[in-house]
């Protein structure tokens, strides 16, 4: 099961690389034969590849998302994405736990024009994203420039300031840019690209959230932040019939 | 249609690139490190009053490096030890003569550390203990005794302890 998801992700760029090449030869559909069109319900569900392979090769890592979007127009898409990780990190001078979940929803906008018979997109979007998250300080250096006693650079492991601080939260705005290519009868691989802003966090005391749980990074000068994701998902077409 | 479309990914990837690639991993000279003790030397007969002991250094015990010379002979920065919750020193007076003096002092504190940033850690701050200063070596010492003038040791701006002599 999973060589076959290995080789899906593959396959997907090559495909994502077809359906561009493609998209030139574009031809005006002739919409009076398509007067028994059914509406259908189109409900995609699926995960993240990235989040699933990094849980099993790293030992800093342990995490999921779930990612689904309904089909409301035309062209346009509800998304949501569910996740949930726990990960060890060392940033310079502090190294911590941030253990959490985070939900995160909004729309999507098809921009690409497909061929009859393919269904592929080109989307952007936007979310809106939450977190509940704890933060565990393991350890930390002391700023001592002027090094009179040998001992001062030893990390603090325990006591003072590490710890837990619990009951965090954030939440935050996404610009979203997916491509999402059909590789088999109603199953697609998605790349997703990112970018965060964000809007208000709980800051735990005497420390700060360098990482937050789907937000990823946040980083000290600014508010802006990263991500993205590689998708596997299913569309279940409830109510479709064959024109 | 797909022009402006590429346009547009590719200007969202080189701004993710950009805000990905910051500043942010390099603590900056201005930041304050951990504070040191700074002591004054007082006349025992005028507490306000500074006095300069004759023939007067300092030796760390447990570290043969000479202490930083901060400060004047009766403004002394010393530093404290972040791992534990004392430091010694040997105050010697007309140090080299025959009335040459040793006492042997223990200071007592607790720390607290604060956040600055990742790139920096934390900075740890002391508070002196009630009894913030021990003599070891009792008997025909030249140091008579000590006044707390800041309890909080969180900057290096004013004088923390006074010793009287």
């Amino acid at each position: 099961m999973k060589l076959t998801h290995t080789w899906v992700f593959y396959i997907s760029f090559l495909s994502l690389g077809y359906s561009l090449g493609q998209q030139n030869d574009n031809l005006p559909i002739d919409d009076s034969l398509n007067l028994k069109k059914v509406k259908s319900i189109n409900l995609r569900v699926g995960f993240d590849l990235y989040r699933t392979i990094l849980s099993r090769v790293s030992n800093d890592f342990e995490g999921f998302e779930v990612v689904g979007d309904l089909k409301v127009g035309e062209d346009f898409f509800i998304a949501l994405e569910l996740g949930n990780l726990e990960t060890t990190k060392q940033v310079e001078q502090v190294n911590f736990t941030t253990n959490g979940s985070y939900l995160k929803m909004g729309f999507d906008y098809n921009m690409l024009e497909n061929l009859e018979g393919m269904n592929n997109h080109i989307t952007i979007g936007a979310r809106i994203g939450s977190s509940k998250h704890n933060q565990i300080l393991n350890s930390y250096t002391i700023l001592d420039r002027t090094r009179y006693w040998s001992t001062s650079d030893l990390p603090v492991t325990n006591g003072f300031a590490t710890g837990e601080r619990s009951d965090l939260n954030a939440l935050w705005f996404e610009v979203v840019l997916n491509f999402k290519v059909q590789i088999l009868k109603n199953i697609y691989s998605g790349v997703s690209l990112r970018l965060n802003r964000l809007i208000s966090d709980k800051i735990p005391s005497n420390f700060d959230n360098i990482y937050i749980p789907g937000f990823n990074k946040k980083t000290q000068d600014n508010i802006f932040g990263a991500g993205f994701n590689y998708t596997l998902t299913y569309n279940f077409s409830l109510l479709s019939k064959k024109k | 249609m797909f022009k402006p479309l590429i346009k547009f990914c590719v200007g969202l990837l080189t701004l993710i690139l950009v805000i990905n690639c910051e500043r942010d991993d390099i603590c900056i000279e201005d930041i304050r490190e951990s504070p040191d003790l700074i002591i004054l030397m007082l006349d025992i007969e005028n507490k306000i009053q500074r006095k300069e002991p004759a023939g007067f250094s300092i030796l760390a015990i447990g570290n043969n490096v000479e202490l930083p010379s901060r400060g004047t002979k009766d403004s002394i920065v010393l530093p404290l030890k972040i791992q534990e919750n004392i430091v010694q020193f040997e105050f010697i007076t007309n140090k080299g003569t025959a009335e040459e003096n040793i006492d042997t002092l223990q200071i007592n504190y607790e720390r607290f550390d604060s956040f600055i940033n990742s790139a920096c850690g934390f900075r740890s701050n002391y508070i002196l203990e009630k009894l913030p200063v021990s003599v070891l070596n009792p008997g025909n010492n030249w140091i008579k005794g000590f006044t707390i003038l800041r309890d909080t040791i969180s900057d290096e701006t004013n004088a923390h302890l006074g010793i009287l002599h």
